[in-house]
């Protein structure tokens, strides 16, 4: 910059080019901020990118391919703090996803009656409950009906099979087992050629008109129209129902299985698509540690209502809420055996006979709403029987849930309790009970079955006091810093890596007893924690395969049609939902998930998503990349946006020029020239899927 | 044995060879060389998950306490089948009689781990790493047997049935889980583009360690289990394997076997069996669980044919049940419990170990059957004696692993 010339002789000059300077000084020192800005905001823009595809990455079950920018374009703070508010997220699209699933929002009770399991069947089979009148009931209990006479005469011809085998040589081993029901109808051709073209002419007429013709049929034919017929064909006839009439049709082949498939459809739609995502990472999370077996028993039915009332709603609240909410749940107290604990000294251990009950609401003389203090005449006293007047009866406590209380939902296995202790807590918790569990009933404390005595616990001494008992141990072990350090590292280790830093885990136990044990703040502290951005926690994690899926699913937002062919595949990858047979649920760890066959599956499932082999489940690449006529596109460019929409920032130069020579590469090229695939591109989808960035998250 | 000239000369090899280096261990056969210390011999593991009852799988009938014990859950004395006066099988395990007359089935009763733990995870654990009590072993004692005795390269080497690879076999050395074998591949796509390859070449140039390791292994078992040509497998005749997850996983155990593979170690395991409540007694659940297990492991004896000479098979669970039944008409976490080892050099037809007894002052803290035998007693000898390994130091670190004490149930 010259100098002005400047003669104060002059005058006026000298003003003019003293501003001039400075105007000029102004404008470069103006430009070189806005420059540095430039540059410092596109490293910000950077950094917000990789920040807002890390928080993606582990608070949601992956990025769809708008999410990254959108994220960063929010600010990834603020995108943080709404997940952490999940009330504040609109979700009205996914409650419109769920509308067909009743059962999602039906009680347990009601469950039982609509899609009867076979105890309640038997029971009508014998005459103790009526048999339902409305049609679509009266369908499902008949099917139901059918199938176990026809298991019991599969029984009865087996037990007689082996009654003459008993004297054959054992040189093979006898076939004994009673196999359930008629063979598959993939083994009789015919009537699957039958049932096919039934199928087809049902499917022509009006929902109503179909249901009618379809519950006219006999039983053995609507098995095989329900059961064995092919996916597409099945699709046709559900197709245009109302979900009450298609839950009966499914119902009529197997009715418990009605409710599992809409609660693991549900789950797997909601984690795809719902925007709340941080709740549903939760309520797989908090599912998990607090794990019950829909396979067990009763806990078919009880499982749906557990998700909706018991861990849902307090995913992000106090954990001793929780922790005293799954106490008390149907589910918890079936699966781990608790309902049926008995304490040694209890009365009911002693044979002491049953109170007279109460007069009450449901006494012949109590009117509508009011009770009338008439009182009922005594009963006369049971007579105690005579052998449990000379001996006690076999004790009755069940250490199934006090064990698995502290081992695995709070103190944790090193938490510092000790089998006295096991023991001492599972008298504590004798008397919470179900009342009548077969019929879906809800949380009762039986005093009977409580063992009486003051306990000791963890050094606590605990007063005799009825159910109190157990809420003062739930207490005890909600407010432990054993408990705050064990939900702290598995928080830790499903949300940023299987060996947490430890000082993460302090952090965050400190937070736990500080917050007397919100999760919300606990969450929090180790978002805002440098361990959570630090560089190593980046793509820390392997995918489980629920996790694999389902960010697939996200990634190339495929629209799903029918969530079952997905629920398969999962079962087949090893994690059927709501299927963990042991209370400790799935673990998170990597060296869990990855092996051969693991791999194997993920491949080949990316391969079946991206070339739409997935029956139920639409992929539209074409879409995905706003490229129509996909025909047209240039290989190699549809590889650079399919890197870019699906792995986004993280392609290795490996996989990217493994891709470029064998697929898209000239000599590659020229054998895609094939009129029979024309979905080849597609394949770069698949092999994207399936490489070893995408198993990372 | 391990890959041989057989399936080389076969044209296997060459539909092997895609685009991807020969594997060494196709190198060293097409040169005819036979690995050192190279043998037929085999063994294969059956966990039982969820803690086994014991005393009603092999029932002390001649115990008074037993009946006692157990007044609503017992096996009665008619219903056992006998095998020597005082021991006798629960009735669900017919299966297993011939194979006992045939002595090529043997029992150890009060065996397991020495640990006092009632956990089912940190039991299992134990029994998985080979080191009671202590929790940071890193691999499972079937990892260290292959990783103490380099041998073929093979890639099934060491198989696992079932979609995780479990901690009994998790370590250095490489080991195959196994879903399907018939499904044991990529599939789709243009059958012009083996996408298999190229998955293949991503994963080989991965610097993703973890991922790298495991996507080698993954694809060169593949090919070689492709060119043993699987889809044509049956099963031998009077193999009846019932329906069900683990006699599936038994039939595809003994195909691979018999695919000659070089399969050496193979691992499966079968769940339900953690009785809490209505265990049931000569029916029930328990009864339920005993005919899957023992029908599918019959099965797989005589599926094996002549290869049975060079398997032993042997079966163990985390920890036995309570002594007595519970109120629900079910057992509790005990400690002891049995064990069986079947196969061709097994002396069988005899019960094993010293039987503590029954009796409530004999019991483990006044509960349990008592242990007198350690689980890697039993282990230690069939690594040792069947399979040839006698690094037994390193499988079953800070054990006794002294030969002398080998129960000898092999011949």
């Amino acid at each position: 910059m010259s100098r002005p010339r400047c003669n104060h002789n002059k005058g006026t000059n000298c003003a003019q080019a003293y501003l001039r300077g400075v105007v000029v000084l102004t404008l470069v020192l103006a430009a070189t901020a806005v420059l540095s800005a430039a540059k410092k905001n596109k490293n910000a823009g950077a950094d917000e990118q990789k920040r807002a595809l890390h928080a993606l990455d582990r608070l949601s079950f992956g990025p769809r391919p708008d999410d990254v920018q959108s994220v960063a374009a929010m600010g990834v703070d603020k995108w943080i703090e709404l997940q952490l508010h999940p009330e504040k997220i609109d979700n009205a699209a996914m409650q419109a996803r769920l509308a067909g699933y009743r059962t999602l929002e039906m009680s347990s009770r009601e469950m039982l009656l609509e899609f009867p399991p076979n105890p309640a069947v038997k029971a009508v089979m014998d005459g103790k409950l009526p048999m339902p009148h409305d049609p679509y009931r009266h369908a499902i209990y008949a099917a139901a009906i059918d199938r176990i006479e026809q298991q019991q005469q599969q029984k009865q011809n087996a037990a007689n099979a082996a009654a003459q085998n008993a004297s054959t040589s054992p040189a093979s081993t006898p076939n004994v087992q009673p196999t359930v029901q008629t063979a598959d109808l993939a083994q009789r051709p015919e009537d699957r050629r039958e049932a096919h073209t039934v199928a087809e002419d049902l499917a022509l007429l009006p929902p109503d008109a179909r249901m009618q013709r379809i519950l006219a049929l006999p039983v053995a034919q609507q098995r095989d129209l329900t059961q064995g017929i092919a996916f597409e064909k099945r699709q046709a006839l559900l197709a245009g129902l109302s979900p009450e009439q298609r839950e009966t049709l499914l119902a009529l082949n197997n009715p418990s299985g009605v409710i599992n498939g809409e609660i693991q459809s549900a789950k797997l739609l909601r984690a795809v698509y719902s925007d709340r995502q941080l709740e549903e990472v939760l309520t797989d999370f908090w599912f998990n540690h607090f794990n019950v077996f829909i396979g067990k028993g009763a806990d078919h039915y009880l499982v749906t209502a557990y998700e909706r009332d018991v861990i849902r709603p307090h995913v992000l609240g106090k954990f001793k809420d929780l922790l005293v909410a799954t106490a008390k749940s149907p589910a918890m107290l079936f699966y781990l055996d608790n309902w049926q604990s008995e304490g040694p000294d209890s009365e009911a251990a002693r044979g002491v006979p049953v109170r007279g009950q109460s007069p009450g609401m449901n006494g012949p003389f109590a009117r509508r709403g009011v009770m009338y203090p008439v009182p009922r005449p005594p009963r006369p006293p049971q007579q105690p029987n005579a052998q449990s007047n000379q001996q006690k009866r076999p004790n009755g406590l069940n250490e199934n849930y006090a064990r698995e209380l502290m081992e695995l939902h709070t103190l944790g296995v090193n938490g510092g309790y000790t089998q006295q202790d096991v023991t001492q807590v599972a008298r504590v918790f004798t008397g919470w009970t179900i009342d009548e569990p077969n019929r879906g009933g809800s949380f009762v404390y039986k005093p009977r079955l409580h063992e009486p005595g003051e306990k000791k616990v963890l050094g606590h001494k605990i007063k005799e006091s009825g159910e109190n008992e157990g809420i003062q141990v739930l207490q005890i072990f909600a407010h432990h810093p054993s408990t705050a350090r064990f939900i702290s590292t598995e928080l830790a280790q499903r949300f940023v890596s299987d060996a947490p830093p430890q000082s993460l885990i302090d952090a965050m136990s400190k937070t736990f007893l500080k917050t007397d044990g919100d999760i919300r703040a606990v969450l929090e502290t180790m978002f805002r924690s440098p361990e959570f951005w630090a560089p190593e926690t980046y793509r820390a994690r392997v995918k489980t395969p629920f996790e694999f899926v389902v960010s697939s699913l996200r990634a190339t937002q495929a629209e799903i049609a029918d969530p079952q062919p997905l629920l398969a595949m999962l079962n087949k990858m090893g994690m059927p939902l709501y299927g963990s047979q042991p209370p400790t649920g799935y673990s998170t760890k990597a060296d869990v998930w990855v092996n051969s066959a693991a791999l194997l599956d993920r491949m080949n499932f990316g391969l079946a998503l991206a070339t739409n082999r997935l029956p139920g489940t639409n992929f539209n690449l074409a879409q995905l990349l706003n490229e129509a006529p996909l025909a047209d596109a240039d290989p190699y460019q549809v590889q650079l946006k399919l890197e870019h929409a699906l792995v986004p920032g993280d392609v290795s130069k490996q996989t990217h020029q493994t891709i470029e020579e064998r697929i898209v590469g000239p000599q590659a090229m020229a054998q895609f020239e094939d009129p029979s695939h024309p979905t080849n591109v597609n394949v770069i989808a698949g092999l994207l899927l399936g490489s070893p960035e995408f198993q990372r998250k | 044995m391990s890959i041989t000239r057989r399936t080389f000369l076969k044209g296997g090899a060459m539909a092997v060879v895609g685009t991807a280096a020969i594997p060494s261990f196709l190198t060293r056969a097409a040169w005819g060389a036979a690995e050192a210390g190279s043998n037929n011999r085999r063994l294969v593991v059956v966990f039982q998950r969820g803690a086994a009852d014991g005393l009603n799988i092999v029932v002390p009938h001649g115990e008074q306490s037993y009946y006692a014990m157990r007044p609503s859950i017992n096996i009665p004395r008619q219903q056992v089948i006998d095998l020597n006066g005082f021991f006798g099988l629960h009735p669900s395990l017919a299966p297993f009689k011939p194979l006992w007359d045939q002595r090529h089935l043997a029992i150890v009763h009060a065996a397991g781990s020495p640990d006092t733990t009632r956990s089912h995870f940190d039991a299992q654990d134990y029994m998985e790493s080979g080191t009671p009590g202590v929790k940071n072993t890193s691999d499972g004692w079937l990892n260290r047997t292959l990783q103490s005795e380099p041998a073929a390269d093979s890639p099934f080497r060491a198989v696992a049935l079932g979609t995780s690879l479990p901690r009994i076999l998790a370590g250095k050395a490489p080991a195959v889980a196994v879903s399907n074998v018939n499904g044991f591949g990529v599939a789709g796509g243009n059958p012009a583009i083996p996408l298999g390859n190229t998955f293949e070449a991503m994963y080989e140039q991965s610097v993703d360690s973890v991922l790298n390791g495991t996507g080698r292994e993954t694809f060169e078992a593949v090919k070689m289990l492709k060119s043993a040509n699987p889809q044509h497998y049956t099963p031998a005749p009077g193999a009846n394997y019932p329906r069900g997850r683990f006699g599936d996983a038994l039939r595809q155990t003994a195909q691979l076997i018999k695919s000659n593979l070089g399969v050496q170690i193979a691992f499966t395991d079968i769940g339900g069996w953690d009785h809490h409540v209505n265990e049931g007694a000569t029916e029930g659940q328990l009864a339920n669980v005993l005919r899957d297990f023992s029908q599918s492991i019959a099965a797989f004896w005589i599926d094996l044919g002549s290869l049975a000479e060079d398997t032993v098979l042997v079966t163990m669970s985390e920890f036995g049940r309570t002594a007595r039944e519970n109120g629900n008409r079910g057992t509790d976490h005990g400690h002891a419990n049995v064990m069986f080892v079947l196969g061709g050099p097994v002396r069988g037809g005899r019960v094993y170990g010293r039987w503590p007894g029954l009796d409530p002052s004999q019991l483990n803290e006044g509960r349990d059957l008592a242990l007198t035998t350690d689980f890697r007693r039993v282990l230690g000898e069939a690594v040792y004696r069947h399979l040839g390994n006698a690094n037994l130091n390193t499988v079953f670190p800070g054990f006794d692993n002294a030969q002398r004490a080998f129960l000898r149930y092999l011949g």
